[in-house]
C-alpha cells in the first residue's frame, strides 16, 4: 500500500494498518462501486406516486430512501452511515419512476453542521415545529410538512442503523445519542456530522463541510485535557471520516473528474471575535490528508501574516506530495471583501466556501454562480470576429468595457426575474426550481421563512457573475495596444486579418507578436494593470446592480475548466494564439505565456484590487517535483504563500505535477488510479479526466 | 554588468526562496559547465536551429552579411560581429544575444520585486559564470541587496582578485565554493587552471570568517572517484566556517547551449554521474570525516 506522491520524501506513516487498508479500499472504488449495484429505490409501486405534485413526489422518494436504501456497515469502522445508492453519486434524488430519477440535487453549499451540533436533530425538529405552528402563510405549509417529512424520512434512517449495529459496539453508543442530541465527546461529534453528512449526500446532494476544525475541535480539546482520548486515536476516528467520504469513487471517466462533490473543508483562521481558531483537529487533518492523499475532501486553509509559522510549515510539507489537495485564501483579504460587500463583520468572519471556493456563510447562504466568456464578448462582440476597426487602443478599451457592462446588465436582468418568479409564493412553492427539502433543514433561514433553500428560505442569497478568461483578454488588448498603436508593426486592419485567417499566412507576424512581448503573469506593470482595471470595472457595473438584499449580484473570477468548452466560441487572439488553443483557466496566465516563475505571477495576480472581487478569484501555481524538494522546497512553497498573502492574493491553489508522470499515466491509467490532480476548486483522479482534460491539465502544467 | 539571466523563485541555491543573478564572464573552462554561455565577457549570438521559420528577417537586417539562406538559414559565425540587430528582428527568438549590460540599479529593481516572498531567510544569488570576474559590479549590487535586508550569497569559483576578499566577506551571507577538483593534474587539464589561486582564497575567505558550503560536481570518469570525495572531506574538516557540502551530479543536459554558441561539449555524455556512484562518494566522504586521523 503505498499512496502516490509527487516528492522524493515518502509519505509517512502514522495510522493503524487496519485504517489504512480501509483507505486503499476505499480509494480503489470498492465502495463507490457497491453503490453503483444499488443505484437508486423505485418508485413505480408507491401507491399514487404519479398523481402527487412534485413536492409530494421529493418527500415519497426520500421517504422511500430512508427506508429502502442498503445499509452498510464496513468491519472495524469507527463513524457509521453510508450514502449507499448509486444515483447520488452522480447528483441525482434517486427515486426511480418511468425510467429517470426525480430530479437533481443541491450542491455549492455549505450545510450548517454548527446548529446540528450545538441542538441536535431534536432541536432543529423542533425548530419547525415551532415555525410551522407560527407562521400564518398557507402558502408556507407545504413547505412545513416536507420538513417534517424529511425529518421523519432521517429518523426512519437512523433506527435501521442503530438495528443493524452490534448494541455494544462504541458506534452504536455514538449513535444512540448523536445526531439527535448535541454530542458530549469528540467521537460522537464526529460521527454527528457524518452522519448527518451521509444522508444528505444519500438523497443526492453534494454539500459542503465547512469550517472542521472549528466544529470537532473544542470537543478534542476537552477530551485531551481530560486524558479520555489520545491524539492517536482521534486522529483514526477522523481518519474514518475522510475515507468514507471517499465510498462515492467508482474509477469512472467523468468529464471533469471523479472527485468532484464539492466536499470542502475549510482549516484555521479566526472566529467570529477575530481569534485564531486553529486547533488540533487543524493538524489531524493535515495529517491524514499527508499520509493518505485522499483528495477528495479539497482543503482550504485560511492564511495571514499572523499564521503561525510552524503552520505554515506543516502545509508545505503537505502540498509538496502534490494531489493539489491543500489550497489558501488571503484571510484578511477575504474578509475585508465582504465587509466592504456589506457583510456583518462576525458573519464576514465564518467565512466557508461553497463546497469549492467561492466564499460564502457557512450554513446560511444560497450560492450560484453565473459564468461567462469574458474573451468571447471581447473577440465576438466589440472585435465582430475580426471585422472592426478601431482608430485608438482607448477607443478600443472603451468599447470593450461598454460591452461588458451590457452583458452583465443583461445577466442582472435575467437574475432578477428568475429570482422573483422563485421567491413568489405559490402552489408550487418548494419545489419552483426543484425541491430540496434536505438541504433546506440544514440552511438558516430557511426553516424561520418556510422557504426552501433554492426559494428565498436562507439569510443570503447570492448570485455572482463570474468573468472568464480575463487574463487572455488582458493579453489580446495589450497585443493591439503595443503592435499596432505604440510599435506600429502592424495596422489594426492586418491585426484584424489575421485574426479572422486564423494567422494563415502571417507566421512571422504572428511569432513576433507572441514573442515580442511580456504577457500577463511575467510581472510585467503594463500588460498586468490591464487586467486589474478591466475587473476593477467589472466590479463597479456589479455593484451598480447589487441591491444589498435579498438578491446579492457579487462578482468573481473563474473558469472551472471551461477554457475547454469556450474554444469552439473563440476566435484566434490577438496575441497570438491561434483558434483551438485552450487558454488560461480562473486568474492564471495564459499557457505558455509565463516565463519568469511562479513569483512573478503571483505578483501579476495581485495587482489586481481583489478585495473587490467579493465572490473570489482563484490562482492556479504548478510546481514540479524538482522545485520542492527539501529544505529549499518547503521554503518556496512557504515564501509563495507569504508572498501570496502580503501582496493582496485572494485564492490560491498549488500543484506539484511531473509531465512525465501524467503523461505515463495517460498511457497505462491501471497503474495510476489515485494519481490524484488540482482541476479547479476541485481534485480530480487523473485517470478519471477525458482525454481533452487530461490535456489540458497537462499543458497547463508543463508551459 | 553583463547579465546572462535574472531568474526569480529559486529554491536551491541558497537559504529561502532566491533571486538568482546569473553573470557573464568566467576564467575557467570548464569541461563540463553547464552554462557556456555564460563564460564569456562579452554578449555572444546564440542560435536556436528548431526554432528557425526561415523568414529571412535576419539576413535583410545583418550588416555583416552573416546570415544566408540557400534556402535554408546558415549562420556564418566567422562574419558575425555579436552586434544584436538580428536577434532584434527574429520574430521566434531563434536568435538571440546571450546577455545583456544592465546597472546596478537596474539589476536590484528586478531582485527586490519579490521582497515580499523571502521572508527572513531568503534573498539573493549571484551565479554565472564567474560573478566575482565582476567584481566591483558584483559588490554594489551585493551591498544594496544587503542593505535592503535580503540575505545575500555568491556562487563562485574561487577564481578573483583576493584583494576584493575583505570587502567581500562583510557582505556575503553565504558563499556556495564550487571545489571543481582536488587533483592538481586534472584541475589544470579539465578547467584550464590551476587549482591553486582557488584555494588560497578559499583559506584566506575562511580565515576572514566567510560562511561557505563546498559544492561539488561530480563528473564521471573526471573527479567522480572515493578518492576525491576524502580530500574534499580533508578540506572540509581544515575550515573553520564551512557549514556543509553537497555533491552535485553532473547532467549533461547542456548539449543544446553549446550547439547554441556553435561549440560542441568536449565531454562525452557518459560524463554524467549515476545516483549510485554519488552514493558511493558520499559514503567516502563519510567514512573520511568519521577517520579519526583526518584532523592530521
Amino acid at each position: 500500500m503505498i499512496f502516490p506522491t509527487a516528492c522524493s520524501t515518502p509519505r509517512p506513516v502514522r495510522l493503524s494498518e487496519a485504517t489504512r487498508a480501509f483507505a486503499w479500499d476505499s480509494l480503489h472504488h470498492k465502495y463507490g462501486l457497491e453503490a453503483r449495484k444499488t443505484p437508486h429505490v423505485d418508485m413505480s409501486g408507491v401507491a399514487g406516486y404519479r398523481q402527487m405534485n412534485m413536492l409530494e413526489k421529493y418527500d415519497a422518494c426520500i421517504a422511500e430512501i430512508a427506508a429502502r436504501a442498503p445499509v452498510r456497515i464496513v468491519p472495524g469502522e469507527r463513524v457509521s452511515g453510508s450514502a449507499s445508492l448509486g444515483d447520488a453519486i452522480s447528483y441525482q434524488v434517486p427515486g426511480w419512476a418511468d425510467g429517470q430519477c426525480l430530479c437533481m440535487g443541491a450542491s455549492h453549499l455549505t450545510a450548517d453542521f454548527e446548529t446540528v451540533l450545538r441542538v441536535g436533530l431534536r432541536g432543529i425538529e423542533q425548530q419547525v415545529k415551532i415555525c410551522a405552528a407560527a407562521n400564518t402563510d398557507p402558502s408556507r405549509a407545504p413547505v412545513y410538512r416536507s420538513m417534517q417529512n424529511a425529518l421523519d424520512a432521517l429518523r426512519v434512517w437512523h433506527g435501521r442503523y442503530l438495528a443493524a449495529l452490534d448494541p455494544d459496539s462504541e458506534n452504536h453508543r455514538n449513535l444512540s445519542r448523536v445526531p439527535y442530541a448535541p454530542p458530549r465527546n469528540f467521537h460522537e461529534a464526529v460521527q454527528s456530522i457524518w452522519f448527518v453528512f451521509a444522508f444528505l449526500r444519500l438523497c443526492g446532494n453534494w454539500p459542503g463541510i465547512g469550517r472542521l476544525d472549528v466544529l470537532l475541535g473544542p470537543y478534542l480539546d476537552a477530551d485531551l485535557a481530560a486524558g479520555r482520548l489520545t491524539l492517536d486515536e482521534a486522529r483514526e476516528i477522523l481518519a474514518h471520516f475522510f475515507i468514507k467520504g471517499c465510498e462515492w469513487i467508482c474509477g469512472d471517466v467523468v468529464l471533469n473528474g471523479d472527485a468532484m462533490h464539492y466536499q470542502n473543508i475549510v482549516l484555521s483562521g479566526v472566529d467570529e471575535d477575530g481569534r485564531d481558531v486553529t486547533n488540533a483537529v487543524t493538524g489531524l487533518v493535515l495529517d491524514i490528508v499527508e499520509e493518505l492523499g485522499i483528495s477528495d475532501f479539497p482543503i482550504s486553509v485560511r492564511v495571514s501574516p499572523q499564521t503561525d509559522p510552524k503552520l505554515l510549515r506543516r502545509l508545505a510539507q503537505v502540498i509538496r506530495h502534490g494531489g493539489g489537495i491543500v489550497a489558501v485564501y488571503n484571510e484578511p483579504l477575504v474578509i475585508q471583501a465582504l465587509i466592504r460587500a456589506g457583510f456583518d463583520l462576525r458573519q464576514a468572519r465564518r467565512f466557508a466556501n461553497d463546497g469549492c471556493w467561492e466564499v460564502q456563510v457557512p450554513g446560511r447562504t444560497f450560492f450560484t454562480y453565473l459564468p461567462f466568456d469574458g474573451l468571447s464578448i471581447l473577440q465576438n462582440v466589440t472585435l465582430q470576429g475580426g471585422n472592426a476597426h478601431f482608430e485608438s487602443y482607448s477607443a478600443l478599451y472603451e468599447r470593450f468595457l461598454a460591452d461588458l457592462h451590457a452583458h452583465v446588465g443583461r445577466l442582472y436582468e435575467e437574475t432578477r426575474t428568475h429570482f422573483e418568479y422563485l421567491c413568489a409564493p405559490d402552489s408550487s412553492s418548494g419545489s419552483k426550481e426543484r425541491p430540496c427539502t434536505v438541504i433546506s433543514l440544514f440552511e438558516e433561514g430557511c426553516i424561520r421563512r418556510g422557504r426552501c433553500y433554492f426559494e428565498g428560505g436562507p439569510d443570503y442569497n447570492i448570485f455572482s457573475p463570474h468573468i472568464g478568461g480575463i487574463t487572455d483578454i488582458a493579453n489580446s488588448l495589450y497585443a493591439v495596444k503595443k503592435a499596432v498603436f505604440e510599435d506600429h508593426i502592424v495596422t489594426f486592419d492586418r491585426l484584424m486579418q489575421a485574426v479572422s485567417a486564423d494567422w494563415a499566412g502571417e507566421e512571422p507576424l504572428r511569432q513576433q507578436i507572441l514573442n515580442g512581448y511580456s504577457w500577463w503573469g511575467n510581472d510585467n506593470d503594463e500588460a498586468d494593470q490591464i487586467a486589474a482595471d478591466i475587473l476593477g470595472q467589472f466590479a463597479d457595473f456589479c455593484a451598480q446592480y447589487d441591491a444589498g438584499a435579498p438578491l446579492r449580484f457579487i462578482p468573481g473570477v473563474s473558469t472551472f475548466g471551461r477554457q475547454i468548452e469556450w474554444v469552439s466560441g473563440r476566435t484566434a487572439t490577438t496575441f497570438g494564439k491561434k483558434k483551438g488553443a485552450v487558454l488560461s483557466g480562473n486568474f492564471s496566465p495564459t499557457p505558455g505565456t509565463d516565463a519568469r516563475g511562479a513569483t512573478a505571477v503571483i505578483r501579476s495576480c495581485c495587482k489586481a484590487d481583489l478585495v473587490r472581487q467579493t465572490n473570489g478569484a482563484a490562482l492556479d501555481i504548478v510546481l514540479s517535483p524538482g522545485s520542492v524538494r527539501g529544505e529549499g522546497g518547503l521554503a518556496a512553497i512557504e515564501g509563495l504563500i507569504r508572498g501570496f498573502t502580503a501582496l493582496g492574493g485572494f485564492f490560491m491553489q498549488m500543484d506539484v505535477v511531473d509531465a512525465a508522470v501524467l503523461r505515463a499515466a495517460q498511457a497505462d491509467p491501471e497503474s495510476y488510479q489515485t494519481l490524484s490532480v488540482r482541476v479547479s476548486g476541485w481534485n480530480a483522479r487523473f485517470v478519471t479526466l477525458t482525454r481533452e482534460w487530461q490535456d489540458m491539465v497537462i499543458e497547463r502544467d508543463t508551459k | 554588468m553583463l547579465v546572462t539571466e535574472i531568474q526569480r523563485f529559486c529554491m536551491h541555491d541558497g537559504p529561502g526562496l532566491r533571486t538568482v543573478v546569473f553573470l557573464s564572464g568566467c576564467p575557467l573552462r570548464c569541461a563540463w559547465c553547464h552554462n557556456p554561455e555564460a563564460q564569456l565577457q562579452a554578449p555572444a549570438l546564440l542560435y536556436s536551429e528548431s526554432r528557425c521559420i526561415g523568414c529571412g528577417r535576419c539576413a535583410e537586417v545583418c550588416l555583416a552579411g552573416a546570415h544566408s539562406f540557400a534556402p535554408d538559414h546558415r549562420l556564418d559565425r566567422r562574419l558575425c560581429r555579436a552586434c544584436g540587430r538580428c536577434a532584434d528582428a527574429c520574430p521566434t527568438r531563434a536568435l538571440r544575444l546571450s546577455a545583456k549590460e544592465m546597472s546596478v540599479p537596474e539589476v536590484v529593481r528586478d531582485v527586490l520585486r519579490d521582497m515580499p516572498f523571502y521572508g527572513g531567510t531568503g534573498g539573493v544569488t549571484l551565479s554565472g559564470g564567474e560573478p566575482l570576474a565582476q567584481p566591483e559590479q558584483a559588490l554594489a549590487l551585493l551591498r544594496a541587496c544587503r542593505d535592503a535586508g535580503l540575505s545575500t550569497a555568491v556562487e563562485t569559483s574561487g577564481f578573483f582578485d583576493a584583494g576584493w576578499l575583505p570587502d567581500l566577506v562583510r557582505c556575503v551571507d553565504l558563499f556556495l565554493w564550487d571545489v571543481k577538483d582536488t587533483d592538481s593534474d586534472r584541475h589544470r587539464h579539465f578547467t584550464g587552471m590551476p587549482a591553486g589561486p582557488a584555494l588560497e582564497n578559499l583559506r584566506a575567505a575562511d580565515a576572514l570568517g566567510a560562511a561557505t558550503v563546498l559544492r561539488c560536481v561530480a563528473v564521471q570518469g573526471v573527479n567522480a572517484d572515493a578518492l576525491h570525495a576524502a580530500a574534499v572531506a580533508r578540506l572540509y574538516r581544515s575550515l573553520n566556517c564551512c557549514r556543509g557540502v553537497e555533491f552535485l551530479p553532473c547532467h549533461m543536459l547542456s548539449g543544446s547551449k553549446y550547439a547554441q554558441l556553435g561549440r560542441r561539449c568536449t565531454l562525452e555524455a557518459s560524463a554524467a554521474c549515476p545516483p549510485e556512484l554519488l552514493e558511493k562518494m558520499q559514503a567516502a566522504f563519510d567514512a573520511q570525516l568519521a577517520d579519526p586521523r583526518t584532523d592530521l
